[in-house]
Parts: structure tokens; sequence; C-alpha cells
């Protein structure tokens, strides 16, 4: 893994971590959630996601580590370091991206924080001992060393969110894909969320309705609606864009507004 | 919110506690097992057991109100399979039997309940090769009963903040309408579940 991302270092163009070619979607209920989306990341990269309710921000990321579609084909329209997210290579597809679900009640099913944390390790076999390792060491980077033994119900949501995220970088993905991640925290719970997201390396695409969270993190947007996309650029340039973001459904951001050039 | 119907005691420290929740197991399954297959007329070993119980729960710093609601509220249950005892000839002798067997089970179960946490006995049925399946079914339960129950009372509040008209008709209709939320709801949680599980290299 190492030895690929020097290799993309020392190249003069960075590695592709993530693309996208022409992505449909339709749910079994008939709705298009997405409808031809062509886009790619660079490795390295932090992208934001943003679009009103219902642009296809969550649908997206769920194609990226091939939880959707329910059924692969071999046509795949997405691509992970160039491979396609097909049947034969979905391990090593999930080992490499990493997502983190909206509702942090879902991600942490096990009883206590280290086995969830865990899990992930567990699943893609390694031995116990490397598998407790990773655990302390992914506990220590979201600041909770020696919760391992609290059950997850007893957390405060922004205990829950880092646990989730820990549970996420125990995997060592190598690109981050964010479903809302500060959708129910306070502002500290945000702020720390931020400062933690900003250390890791990793690729990151973050789907979200917090503006200002894409304003300080993502130097990239890329702007969704009706499963379409309709703009992708840099982030000062779109959200600055006040017609544009009324006229799908968001605002341009106060951090923006209040951004004097002194 | 925060939820420990389930094991409010189990995170205490006493002697009891600090047991390895392995022995405590074998030991409640031991009494549970011998509990039932001693016949009633060994009296001597009912009694000797009952004492130890109450030593146990004595050591155990558990609030002797706390277990004493808790043997009342699944009393009902063991006084229903009872009763039926008393139909049959010579049922009195029965029905003691079964009262007396069960309620020291019983009494049992809730000080192991109590003075160990549910995970620390999944660790423990996952150790000696429980069928996987099965604690895995277990381990989710025990997570997900307080999300359940959390939604339950959020969906119970709001319904609650718009009954202005007391009526039991329409009581009923709309707590079947909660009831059946609840499980479309459920439903729908299980399949996130199951994308995050997959998500993290779950086959």
């Amino acid at each position: 893994m190492n030895r690929d991302r020097e290799s993309g270092e020392r190249g003069a163009k960075k590695a592709q971590a993530i693309e996208i070619k022409d992505l449909r979607f339709r749910y079994t209920d008939g709705v298009d959630a997405l409808r031809g989306i062509s886009f790619s990341v660079n490795e390295g990269d932090c992208v934001g996601l943003v679009g009103p309710n219902g642009a296809g921000k969550s649908t997206l990321l769920l194609h990226l580590n091939g939880i959707l579609p329910e059924r692969l084909d071999a046509a795949s329209s997405v691509f992970v370091f160039g491979h396609p997210v097909s049947e034969q290579n979905l391990t090593e597809i999930r080992r490499r991206v990493g997502l983190l679900f909206q509702d942090a009640n879902d991600q942490l099913f096990c009883p206590t924080v280290f086995e969830d944390v865990a899990f992930g390790p567990e699943q893609f076999g390694l031995d116990p001992a490397e598998v407790a390792g990773r655990v302390h060491t992914a506990l220590a980077q979201v600041g909770l060393s020696g919760f391992e033994k609290r059950a997850p119900h007893h957390l405060s949501r922004g205990e829950r969110r880092r646990v989730c995220l820990a549970g996420v970088l125990a995997c060592d993905p190598r690109v981050l894909a964010l479903d809302e991640p500060t959708s129910d925290l306070d502002p500290r719970g945000k702020r720390e969320l931020k400062a933690l997201l900003r250390q890791i390396p990793a690729t990151k695409i973050v789907a979200t309705h917090d503006l200002e969270l894409v304003v300080e993190l993502c130097p990239r947007t890329i702007l969704l609606d009706r499963g379409e996309l309709i703009a992708d650029g840099s982030t000062a340039q779109l959200l600055n864009d006040e017609s544009l973001m009324l006229a799908h459904g968001l605002e341009r951001p106060h951090i923006l507004q209040h951004r004097h050039p002194h | 919110m925060r939820h420990d119907f389930l094991d409010r005691y189990s995170r205490i420290d006493s002697p009891i506690h600090r047991l390895p929740a392995g022995t405590k197991l074998a030991i409640a399954v031991a009494i549970v097992l011998a509990t039932a297959l001693t016949p009633i007329s060994v009296p001597v070993y009912f009694g000797v057991l009952g004492i130890f119980l109450v030593i146990v729960a004595v050591a155990s710093r558990i609030s002797p109100l706390f277990l004493a609601k808790r043997l009342i509220l699944l009393e009902p249950f063991v006084l229903g399979v009872a009763g039926l005892a008393l139909l049959q000839p010579n049922g009195g002798r029965v029905f003691a039997m079964i009262v007396i067997k069960s309620t020291l089970c019983l009494f049992t179960m809730i000080l192991l309940s109590n003075t160990t946490p549910f995970a620390a006995v999944v660790s423990v049925l996952r150790r000696i090769h429980f069928p996987d399946l099965l604690t895995t079914t277990l381990a989710l339960m025990v997570r997900y009963l307080s999300v359940l129950v959390d939604e339950a009372e959020r969906m119970h509040r709001a319904r609650a903040s718009r009954t202005f008209v007391r009526n039991r008709r329409r009581l009923w209709k709309t707590l079947g309408t909660v009831i059946g939320q609840l499980f479309v709801r459920s439903t729908e949680r299980a399949e996130r579940i199951h994308a995050a599980m997959c998500s993290r290299g779950w086959k």
C-alpha cells in the first residue's frame, strides 16, 4: 500500500483514487437517484459533495465501495485506483474505501467499543495481536483511548461518531467517504471532528449540508441536484455563487460572507 | 438517552462483580440444571440453595428492593404456568414445586445479569464456541434493544403531544400504528446495519 502511495508521489501526476463514469442508479421504487454522474478524484484530495435533500449524495457514496447496486456486474461505472468495483475485487475495494454512515447507531453494532473497532480488521483476516494494535492506534487517533470496554449506547453522540470513525480508520482505508459527518454534533463536537479529519491523510469525499465544514475542509466542491451533477469546481468559487446556491436549495455560507480581504 | 434496564447493576463493584464472567455463567447454568433435576422430596437442597443465593445477593451490594422488584415483575409468568398445575389431581404439590424451582432459577438469572455485563456473557459464549449465528444475534439484540426503546419512546411522546381527547378506541388504533411503524423502522435499520457491516468487510 505504502509503495503505491510513494510511486504516486514520485510520478508527475497524482494517482486517480476514484473515477466515476456516467453512473446511473434507480431504486426499486422507481426513483431515479443518479442520472449519469461523472467525475474523478485524485489521491489525497478532499472533495465536498453538496446538494439539497434527495440529491443523491448518500446513494453516490454507497456506490463507492459496492454497497449499491445490489447486483454488481462487470460493466461498473465506478473505479477505485483504476479497478472497477466488481464482485471479484469487492474485498479489496472495501478495504480501500472506508464509509462513515449518517447514523452512528447503524454503524456501531457491537456490544463494546473494542469489538466494534476490531470488526473491520477481523473481517480482513488479521491476527488478533495485529487487530488489537490497530484498535488501540485508531482509538488513540480519535482521542478515545481507554474507551475499549465501554458500550456504544453509553456514549455521547460525539463519542459515538468518533468511535465510528475509529472503526473505519482501523481498516486503514485510502479513501474516506463520509456521509453527513457533523449532522448531529454540537459545535464543540463539530470543531473536534474537523480537526481530526484534517489530520487524516486519506482521500476524502464529504457529503454534507454543513457548508462551513466544506469551506474549511475541502478545496473542491461537487454540487448534485436530483441525481445530476450541476457543478464541479473550487469551493470558494462555487459556494460564493449566491444564485447557484439558492437555485439548488443551499445558501452562501456565512463564513464566506464575512470574509474580508484584509 | 441511556438505558440500563437490562443490566443496571452490572457495572458496580463488589466481590461478586469481580469474578470472571465465565465462572459466574457456569455456576448459574449448573444451579439452573441442578434445580430443574432435583426432586422436591429433597427440601435440604432448596433450602441450602436459597441461603446461598441470599448470601450472593448481599455480597453483590445490589439494592434488595431492586432485586425484589425484578422478581415480582417476573413472578406472574411463573404463577401463570404453575396455576395450570392446580387443575390436575395432587396439584398443590406440583404447584409448590414449580413455584419454588422457577423462583430460585429466576433469582439466579437476575443475579447473574446484574453482576455481569451482557457483553461479557456473549464473549464467554463466543469463547466456548457457541454457534456463531446465535451469539451474533444475541449481541445485536442487546445492542439495539435500547435504540428500539428510544425510538418507541420518541414516537410515544410525539403521539401524546398531539392527543387532545382521550378516547380508548383511538388509543388502541394509534398504538397499532406505532407498533407497525416500529417494525418498519427496525427493518430499515437492519438493512442499514447490514450495509455498514458489509462496508467493513462482512461477507
